[in-house]
């Protein structure tokens, strides 16, 4: 890597200040962002490392509401074990967190850090290779290269996917978030940190410079309701999904009263399905139905070269889900 | 073991060879002067026991000081500059602004303006400074223009690529050859079908490269190597070429992280580190990373192959015939393919080899573990299936009607038993015939071979020879040495095991010492020759020893010395003995020290000039998501006499573990546009990990095959041959469509499911 200045900031203001400066970055664990500075993909002036904001930032917690907060250095690790998170609603958040990597990895990834790593995509995580994204580049080298484990759904002209296991289970619990920015908090929907098409051709998420990300916000779950998460890979473990998918569903007398589905893997953000979903509102279970909101998710699926696999993986992985959340 | 009443034998000599049944007398000749050799008769206290790894826990303690942990004041760090683009010149090339970076001990060009450049990632300069780091900001600086010229790194893109259709096939039709195609006519079923793997790397732990010291004009190098003094010729010979005055080179390789067939040269990074610690004058190290041993380390070839046969109404193979295709670097060498043609023996066959290596603009391939058979084998052996299918024949019926292996019809039935195999194939046939069944089983069987007893290591003119060393101090203490490595297969264990069966002492009272250049010399270890060619030459050493120290305790006790016997740590008679300590006492201040000897091979019929061996696999095939799972593997595998069971146990898991690589997941995935490989470290080129890997067995059988002191056959290579192709055979049992190209992933089998429904 270059050389960098490297700041521990000791409370958030401080962490505010650093973060301001042009060509500071966040550090989590470090575990994306080292390993982009060591390959030269990412060369920071100065790295602002949070791990010591434990207090303000770490641990899961309740809030007054009943809401579980998931601090912003809450370890995968942590998540997949937590006793708050042991209830049929919040088993996406389990079992995204606890499928993720490998327990080293899981033991050091951070929640945030997570969501906000940066997509795998091979074109553009090389030093050598300028593609469109971030990098100068005049074009999208997936799209007309090896594009196997790229988006088939939601693109633009960028068709890397987004690799965040935790972010499809946030978004189907309709989870929000809290940021710090110029002393200023603000809490907003998990949603709106990730950009629509054609902006996140270029941005991977919503945040401002210097914008922290302090915590997570889960909604307390009725008894009735249930979640998944589930992905394919071709390893069992040191992976990441080819596809993936979350679903939450809240039934009352066999009838699905509730639901939400949430793709990953499978294009540039983590891609709700709101279409799909409806179709299980008023509806009993059964693998037919499933079959059906499979095919819907994907309906306007536009696989590239490559990857035309990923589509049916995906519906699988829906099926998947939606009997896990229905069992 | 007991000792020998008399120490010059005759040199004809009737040993009992074989295995179980199977042993039989021969007669062998026996150099004199040898050790007395063991057969299948012959009792062994630690041979063939489970005795642990020499350096298992230095290795699992961080303890073992690999290449890359090697360090000394002032050592500097290396780097590689590499080539950007995968075809053309060096037009111009300016290292001046490296110079005065920061930190930069020396900078030395590899190619000069005007040099070809031939893939991405060839070498170009390297430089060397404290700290990495300031080794890339000064490689930053080197400018470099190339005249670049369009390049291919897919060897069907390749001018000279044979024509395949969408399906796979070869299509251009086969040449005439008349006795072949009457007996293919004549076949009762004939079948043909197309087959492909893709390039796999070597992925050895730890990368190549060296750490370089002179003292004076004489150079110490640590290097991650599989040919201590095969390097230690190429690093004196570099120097001369350079101009260099060295006085003598000593390679070190105490523990190396694996080769698997790529590090048998120093490559340009061993060359680059000795020049660069010279113009430093200070120590260098040089390791690639994980990109560079991707990309430029070496790798196996990929392959095409096309099989048609024939069988007759008995289901005897009457008729086979082969064209093959490499898919190599730029070089366009070394893409041989290997099939397991024991099963041909009825066979007609094609006068002419029809073998052709296509080159690509990427980097050369190299031999990895049993070059050639891994991709020959999983065509063949998976083709051979589709035949049995074909005729309606159980694949296990139709390789135990046509091999005339004695060793492995007994592993086919031993091995049926062991695995359940009929039971097995049942059960899935039963699972995979219900209706909308999800999980799809199966089933599979491939057969190993190698062929390697080893060698004495002599020149043509009879100089030279492998040999080993045996020490015996007056503490007690017990030293077995050879200069060859110990690239992680077990030399060490079997130097301790072979010097302490011939003591009568324990395994852990011997230290065992490998790689340095500065004890006898070995072979480099590639087409398991090792222990063939060293455990004679160990034995010898600990044999001599021993006499030496037989005549001292003879004296002592005041008994002949043809009567004393080492055993469970004591020498001397019925009558009287010392305890191994006590009679090391009487070896005064100079160890007792002996050179074994490694004779040649002895002359007669061995009981098998090579090895056996047979592997069983179960999967589990998701037709939801095409992913592939190994559920289950046994391989049964003999090796000559067993001489270390641990070690050679985990050899067989070890190539069993790649086979499920190379059948499932590694793939070197290349930029068509750029010439780059993307998937250049282990997150995309994915090697089996932990969770992966399911239960497997391993049974080792001890064949006496009578061709030295000790019996020993290589190992590394055979069980590679077969652990692809079993699992590809499962796989097609599973799917009821073969997958004939490797690496079986789930796109490859969510296809062939739906043309399977669509038949
Ligand atoms: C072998 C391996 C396998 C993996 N497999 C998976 C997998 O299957 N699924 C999966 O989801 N991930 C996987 N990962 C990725 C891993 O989970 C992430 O790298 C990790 O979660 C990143 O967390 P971190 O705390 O180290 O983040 P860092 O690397 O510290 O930061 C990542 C990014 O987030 C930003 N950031 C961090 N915290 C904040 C904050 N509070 N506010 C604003 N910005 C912030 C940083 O600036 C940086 O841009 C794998 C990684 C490895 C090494």
């Amino acid at each position: 890597m270059k050389e960098f200045t490297y700041v521990l900031p000791r409370s958030l203001p401080e962490a505010e200040a650093a973060a301001k400066k042009p060509g500071a970055t966040l550090k989590a664990a470090g575990i994306d962002l080292v390993d982009r500075m060591k390959e030269r993909q990412f060369q920071p002036t100065e790295v602002v490392n949070l791990l010591l904001l434990q207090p303000d930032l770490g641990g899961i917690t309740a809030d007054a509401d009943g809401s579980m907060r998931i601090g912003a250095l809450a370890t995968l690790a942590q998540i997949a074990a937590s006793k708050d998170f042991a209830a049929e609603g919040y088993a996406a958040l389990r079992e995204a967190a606890g499928e993720a990597a490998t327990p080293q990895v899981r033991n050091r990834a951070t929640a945030a850090g997570n969501v906000l790593q940066q997509a795998r995509c091979w074109y553009l995580r090389s030093s050598e290779l300028h593609c469109l994204h971030g990098k100068d580049g005049p074009s999208c080298l997936a799209q007309v290269g090896d594009n196997r484990y790229h988006s088939v759904l939601g693109y633009h002209d960028c068709v890397r996917v987004h690799p965040s296991n935790l972010a499809p289970a946030l978004l189907a619990l309709d989870c929000e978030y809290t940021t710090q920015l110029a002393g200023k908090q603000q809490r907003r929907r998990v949603a709106d940190l990730f950009p629509l098409e054609p902006k996140a051709q270029l941005e991977e998420h919503t945040l401002l410079p210097g914008e922290i990300v302090i915590a997570f916000h889960v909604k307390a779950q009725p008894k009735s309701a249930r979640s998944a998460y589930r992905e394919s890979r071709e390893k069992l473990s040191f992976d990441w999904a080819t596809t993936a998918a979350a679903a939450r569903v809240v039934m009352d007398g066999g009838v699905i009263q509730e639901a939400s589905l949430v793709l990953a893997a499978v294009a540039p953000v983590p891609l709700p399905r709101p279409d799909a979903a409806k179709l299980l509102i008023g509806q009993k279970p059964s693998d037919e139905l499933f079959h059906r909101v499979a095919l819907r998710a994907f309906a306007d699926a536009r696989p590239l070269s490559h990857n035309a696999y990923k589509v049916q993986v995906g519906q699988a992985i829906v099926r998947e889900v939606l009997h896990a959340t229905t069992r | 073991m007991t000792a020998p009443k008399n120490d010059s034998l005759p040199p004809e000599r009737e040993l009992k060879v074989g295995i179980g049944a199977l042993v039989e007398t021969r007669t062998f000749d026996v150099p004199d002067g040898d050790a007395p050799p063991w057969d299948a008769t012959t009792k062994f206290a630690v041979v063939g026991a489970d005795v642990d790894r020499q350096d298992g826990i230095a290795k699992a303690s961080g303890r073992a000081k690999y290449a890359y942990d090697i360090t000394f004041p002032g050592l500097l760090q290396a780097v590689i500059l590499r080539s950007k683009i995968a075809r053309g010149k060096v037009a111009t090339i300016d290292l001046e602004p490296a110079r005065g970076m920061p930190g930069v001990a020396a900078v030395i060009g590899l190619k000069d303006a005007g040099k070809k450049v031939r893939f991405v990632g060839d070498e170009i300069a390297a430089v060397c400074a404290p700290t990495i780091d300031q080794c890339r900001d000064a490689l930053e600086r080197i400018v470099v223009t190339y005249e670049q010229e369009p390049h291919t790194v897919d060897f069907l893109q390749s001018s000279d690529a044979p024509v395949v259709d969408d399906s796979g096939e070869l299509v251009d039709p086969w040449s005439e050859d008349g006795d072949l195609d009457k007996a293919l006519a004549a076949a009762t079923v004939a079948h043909t079908g197309t087959y492909r793997t893709e390039v796999q790397t070597h992925g050895s732990m730890e990368t190549h490269g060296a750490v370089a010291k002179w003292s004076g004009d004489d150079l110490d190098l640590w290097m991650s190597t599989q040919a201590t003094f095969g390097v230690r010729g190429e690093i004196a010979q570099a120097m001369r070429a350079a101009d260099v005055k060295c006085t003598g080179v000593t390679i070190h390789a105490e523990f190396v992280g694996g080769g698997f067939g790529s590090k048998f040269t120093a490559g340009a990074e061993g060359r680059a580190v000795a020049l660069l610690a010279r113009a430093a004058n200070a120590p260098v190290k040089l390791m690639l990373d994980r990109y560079e041993d991707h990309t430029c380390a070496g790798n196996r070839p990929a392959a095409l192959m096309q099989f048609r046969a024939g069988l007759d109404q008995d289901g005897v193979i009457t008729a086979w015939d082969q064209r093959t295709f490499g898919g190599c670097g730029h070089n366009g060498q070394g893409g041989g393919v290997a099939i397991p043609d024991h099963f041909l023996r009825k066979a007609a066959r094609r006068k002419d080899r029809m073998h052709k290596d296509l080159a690509t603009d990427a980097d050369p391939g190299r031999p990895m573990r049993a070059p050639g058979h891994p991709q020959g084998f999983f065509g063949a052996e998976l083709f051979l299936d589709e035949l049995a299918a074909a005729a309606g024949l159980d694949p296990l019926v139709l390789r135990q009607k046509n091999d005339p292996q004695a060793i492995r019809q007994q592993q086919y039935t031993l091995g049926a038993e062991r695995f359940g195999y009929a039971k097995a194939r049942a059960d899935a046939a039963a699972n995979n015939a219900q209706k909308g069944v999800r999980i799809l089983r199966g089933v599979g069987v491939a057969s190993a071979r190698w062929g390697n007893l080893g060698n004495d290591g002599r020149g043509r003119d009879g100089s030279g020879g492998h040999s080993a060393l045996c020490r015996i101090h007056q503490d007690g203490s017990v030293e077995a040495r050879s200069g060859a490595q110990d690239i992680g297969t077990g030399l060490k264990t079997v130097l301790a095991i072979l010097t302490a069966e011939e003591l009568g002492i324990r395994a852990e009272q011997v230290r065992a010492t490998a790689g340095h250049t500065s004890d006898p010399s070995g072979p480099a270890a590639g087409g398991s020759t090792t222990t063939p060619s060293l455990a004679p030459a160990i034995r010898h050493a600990a044999f001599l020893c021993r006499q030496q120290l037989a005549s001292k305790v003879a004296d002592h006790l005041g008994v002949a010395a043809t009567e004393v016997v080492f055993a469970d740590g004591k020498i001397g008679t019925a009558a009287k003995s010392l305890t191994f300590a006590d009679a090391c006492k009487l070896i005064g201040p100079n160890p007792l020290e002996a050179r074994g000897e490694r004779f040649p091979n002895y002359k007669g019929d061995p009981f098998e000039r090579g090895v056996c061996g047979l592997q069983f696999a179960e999967v589990e095939v998701d037709s939801w998501t095409g992913l592939v799972r190994v559920v289950r593997m046994l391989a049964i595998q003999d090796c000559g006499i067993v001489l270390a069971k641990k070690p050679a146990e985990s050899q067989v898991l070890g190539a069993m573990i790649q086979g499920i690589g190379f059948a499932l997941h590694e793939q070197r995935i290349m930029d068509r546009q750029s010439g780059r490989m993307l998937n250049g470290d282990f997150l995309r080129y994915k090697v089996p990990g932990a969770v992966d890997i399911p239960p497997m067995d391993v049974i080792m059988q001890s064949v006496a095959n009578g061709h030295t002191n000790c019996s020993a056959a290589g190992l590394g290579e055979a069980p590679s041959c077969a652990a692809a192709a079993s699992i590809a055979n499962a796989v097609f049992h599973a799917a009821s469509v073969p997958l004939r190209h490797l690496p079986i992933t789930p796109d490859k089998v969510l296809k062939a499911l739906s043309q399977r429904k669509a038949k």
